[in-house]
């Protein structure tokens, strides 16, 4: 079964009042959440020059451009624009929003038009994300014991446990990134080092 | 009065200013023309640093040629709670992170003076060995933040934070892009959070702490 929703980082590296960089499949977005915790996902293009609105900064319930401070409220509708002070924009200046949503501790995008929820990963906690130049196939080469495509899960063997993976692959055009979860009981930061030996494994299956 | 030889764009003098902000300490800057002029190569700048860099600390007799040795005099100085904690594995875990700050300069910095002032240099190297020290500070920093820590070193911040610090913010002048590296992220939204953090050009407060504008 494939999904429409591409997992795009974890909620714990999205606090509130912070902006970042989100990726689905070759659109770039904003993923932003307001003080009040209230998310947002939106094309990484200012209505006003088209700008990087991930470079911006949030300030209570709304998202600042950087470039020239238009401002923007969690619907996506401009609000403010310092260079008019006292002219209510226009409806039609909105960022373009997609879906984002928290789930199980994953923050998930897809096309506004989305109807389908997003894959529920119950009882696993979140690790962390990290991005590998190389693709799927050199990650699958690297470790057999996972198994799927969009959502990899296996057992992997270290330090002489069994550990309970889940790998939630986002494309990028240069690699992967991947948002880890682990089994309930795993502890963290050997699962953290599990994955960056496994990049290097996958990496150097490229390289060869 | 301790006098710092500055140049406003260089990522090592920047450092030497935010220490002294954050210890609270007043430095009388000495302004140099390292661009274009290239005043730090001259004759009379050699007699102070025969290495020809910048930044140089001079207070009374002392002059210090190296930045990592400055935030340690400041911090001595000013604001000894920024050595980090007095244990010998604090001691060397500050120690290793001032020595990991070099590596960031000679990647991320030296990528950085490549597409700025056009310094020589193998641009793909420069910037594949800044993602090398970048993931490398990257999984300390997720480990750190398991353990319940925002800093590199101890509960607090310290000079380990302010040595990597400023080659890691500016690192987007070289073509280095910190999307992929949320732990930094964080990290570095603490250390602009600061009290009396300053900026420079390319670094900047958190706007989100300064008030909006006001309308006139
Ligand atoms: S490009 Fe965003 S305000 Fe101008």
């Amino acid at each position: 079964m494939t999904t429409r929703w591409i997992a795009t980082g974890l909620c714990h590296d999205l606090p509130n009042g912070v902006v970042m960089a989100g990726r689905w499949h070759d659109t770039e977005l904003a993923v932003w959440r307001s003080a009040s915790g209230k998310l947002a996902a939106w094309k990484d293009r200012c209505p006003h020059r088209g700008m990087r609105l991930s470079h911006g900064f949030v300030r209570g319930e709304t998202l600042s451009c950087i470039y020239h401070g238009w401002v923007y409220g969690t619907d996506g509708g401009c609000k403010h624009i310092p260079a008019h002070p006292s002219l209510v924009p226009p409806k039609a200046i909105r960022a373009e929003a997609f879906s984002c949503v928290a789930l199980d501790g994953v923050l998930w995008l897809a096309p506004a038009d989305v109807s389908e929820a997003p894959p529920r990963l119950g009882g696993l906690r979140p690790v962390r994300s990290l991005s590998l130049t190389c693709g799927l196939a050199a990650l699958m080469a690297a470790e057999s014991a996972l198994a799927g495509k969009d959502i990899l899960r296996g057992s992997v063997t270290f330090g002489g446990h069994a550990v309970e993976i889940c790998l939630l692959v986002q494309p990028k055009p240069d690699g992967i990134t991947l948002h880890a979860l682990c089994g309930a009981s795993a502890d963290l930061v050997a699962v953290s080092r599990w994955l960056e030996a496994l990049r290097f494994k996958a990496e150097e299956k490229v390289a060869e | 009065m301790i006098r710092l030889y500055d140049y406003v764009l260089s990522a090592s003098c920047y450092k030497v200013r935010l220490m002294a902000s954050l210890v609270g300490l007043k430095l009388e800057h000495e302004a140099v023309d390292f661009h274009p002029g290239l005043e730090h190569k001259s004759a009379a700048f050699r007699q102070m640093n025969p290495a020809g860099t910048l930044p140089v600390l001079m207070d009374g007799d002392l002059i210090l040629t190296e930045s990592t040795a400055m935030l340690v005099y400041l911090a001595r100085m000013s604001g000894p709670e920024w050595l980090g904690p007095d244990t010998p594995q604090a001691l060397a875990q500050v120690q290793q992170w001032l020595a990991f700050s070099g590596r960031l300069a000679a990647s991320l910095g030296r990528a950085r003076l490549h597409d700025m002032l056009l310094y020589p240099g193998d641009i793909d190297a420069l910037r594949r060995d800044g993602h090398d020290a970048l993931r490398e500070l990257e999984a300390a920093l997720t480990e750190r933040r398991f353990a319940g820590r925002d800093w590199l070193v101890g509960d607090a911040p310290s000079i380990a934070d302010i040595a990597c610090f400023p080659n890691v913010a500016l690192s987007q002048d070289g073509g280095v892009v910190l999307d992929d590296y949320p732990a930094i992220r964080l990290w570095s939204l603490s250390i602009r959070s600061l009290d009396r953090f300053v900026e420079m050009p390319g670094i900047h407060r958190l706007h989100e702490l300064r008030p909006a504008p006001v309308e006139v």
